[in-house]
């Protein structure tokens, strides 16, 4: 039977052979981070370091992590210094890493994270002292390099939203010593000239050293003094510089600044034309309501036969009038009955009706005459009959005493 | 008007509109938001042709004059 040695023993074997390699022991290594993964639990880290062709598997224990300055990020190019293990259980070698750095920061970055919270304290980073970016905005004032990509994209951006939209570029180096004073004086250029609607602080990404300039203290008092409001959009994702801090809006990239900075002018010219035609559609709609509403009134029937309203009162009146000739007649009847009762009554005593039954009235010069002592033998008299007068000459008298009731 | 800007004017389209849609405003009152509403439309669309797509460098002279040239990029 052949011989042969275990799992274990090879692993172990291995990791003895890389512990007694001095140069394993302790280095310096250079690599971008990959799967950063933190564990609250453990509090310990795993993550890959890469290059362009390779990778290896990196392990950070809590104890080292505490000690760290910085928040590692997948993509960050770091250095770090480690010793490589074999971790027998899974048969892996990876790196432990005892401290780790942005790459070719060290002083650097520490001198950032000082600057950095100092600027807070002194308020330039505030948010309620931020400027909204206007919804319509028709100049553009870009403050980065005429030659770098960061104008292309934002420029592509730009006249894919909003081709009408006017371009103002202060340019300004975007890496390099001169770099912080000209992006800050782009910033002033622009705010003098007055005429942009929002101004972009851009460039592409690059290493931290790369972004330095927009790290700088002149040109977050220069944003700060804008009174034009600043969208930045520098580096990739990941980059957070004091620039971005000190804007008015932070966009990942030069292309999303584009896009923050101005408004997709189809949708805008869409949303007029829809106000626009809603505000007539409801104010025609307004006067439809009353014209029919009145349309309704006029329809009523006074107002197509308003002869009907005259003969209404035409009626009343007759009305009226017939009661009236009623109570008229109706009146005349009894004054006429009234009046019939009172002429038979009168007729009833009347001298004519004696006369009619053979009395007479006997007169001396139209006076009555009733008694015999009053009249002398030879007096001239009248005597009227019913139909007449009769002229008569008294020739005696003679006393007779009638009965009497 | 005049000094109203392309952002007032629009968010007071806005509330011109909802106010109509409302309904509750007298007939008086609605046109004389309409009126207002139409003109704000109008000064609108102006602003939104206001533009003519030019990109320019502004650069500081010598002498602290700020000049525009147009640019092709």
């Amino acid at each position: 039977m052949q011989e042969y040695i275990t799992v274990s023993i090879l692993n172990s074997y291995i990791s003895g052979l890389i512990d007694r390699d001095e140069l394993l022991q302790e280095f310096w290594l250079k690599g971008e981070l990959s799967g950063f993964r933190h564990y609250q639990q453990s509090g310990h880290s795993y993550f890959s370091l890469k290059d362009a062709d390779s990778t290896i598997s990196c392990v950070m224990f809590k104890s080292r992590i505490q000690k760290m300055r910085f928040r590692p990020e997948d993509g960050m190019e770091v250095l770090l210094r480690g010793y490589v293990s074999v971790y027998a259980r899974q048969g892996k070698y990876q790196v432990y890493v005892e401290d780790m750095q942005p790459f070719g920061t060290g002083s650097l970055f520490l001198y950032l994270e000082k600057l950095k919270s100092r600027l807070t304290q002194e308020g330039y980073f505030d948010l309620d002292r931020k400027k909204d970016i206007p919804r319509m905005v028709n100049r553009v004032g870009v403050v980065t390099s005429q030659d770098g990509a960061a104008l292309q994209d934002i420029l592509r951006v730009i006249k894919l939203r909003h081709p009408g939209a006017a371009v103002i570029l202060a340019h300004s180096s975007v890496q390099g010593s001169d770099a912080p004073r000209e992006l800050a004086q782009g910033v002033q250029m622009l705010n003098d000239y007055g005429l942009a609607d929002v101004i972009i602080v851009a460039r592409g990404g690059g290493s931290l050293e790369d972004l330095m300039a927009f790290n700088s203290e002149e040109l977050v008092q220069a944003i700060y003094d804008s009174a034009i409001p600043v969208i930045s959009g520098v580096g990739h994702e990941v980059d957070v510089t004091l620039c971005d801090l000190a804007a008015d809006l932070r966009a990942a990239t030069p292309t999303q600044a584009a896009q923050f900075a101005v408004p997709d002018y189809g949708a805008l010219e869409k949303s007029l034309t829809n106000l626009n035609a809603r505000l007539i559609r409801c104010m025609q709609r307004q006067l439809n309501n009353r014209t029919e509403r009145l349309d309704r009134n006029l329809m009523k029937k006074v107002w197509r036969e308003p002869q009907l309203l005259i003969e209404k009162q035409n009626d009343r009146l007759m009305l009226l009038e017939q009661g009236m000739g009623t109570a008229m007649l109706n009146k005349y009847k009894e004054s006429s009955h009234r009046f019939e009762l009172a002429a038979q009554a009168l007729d009833k005593v009347s001298p004519l009706k004696i006369l009619n039954r053979g009395y007479a009235i006997l007169t001396r010069n139209g006076t009555i005459v009733s008694k015999i002592a009053e009249v002398v033998e030879g007096d001239d008299m009248d005597i009227d009959l019913i139909d007449g007068r009769l002229r008569v000459l008294i020739q005696g008298k003679e006393k007779i005493n009638r009965w009497r009731i | 008007m005049e000094n109203l800007d392309f952002d007032s004017a629009l968010t007071r389209l806005e509330e011109i509109v909802e106010q109509l849609e409302s309904g509750q405003l007298c007939l008086e009152d609605s046109l004389a938001v309409f009126e207002e509403g139409v003109k704000i439309a109008l000064y609108c669309q102006k602003e939104l042709k206001k533009t003519d797509g030019k990109v320019q460098r502004l650069l500081k002279k010598l002498n602290g004059d700020l000049d525009v040239t147009d640019i092709e990029i």
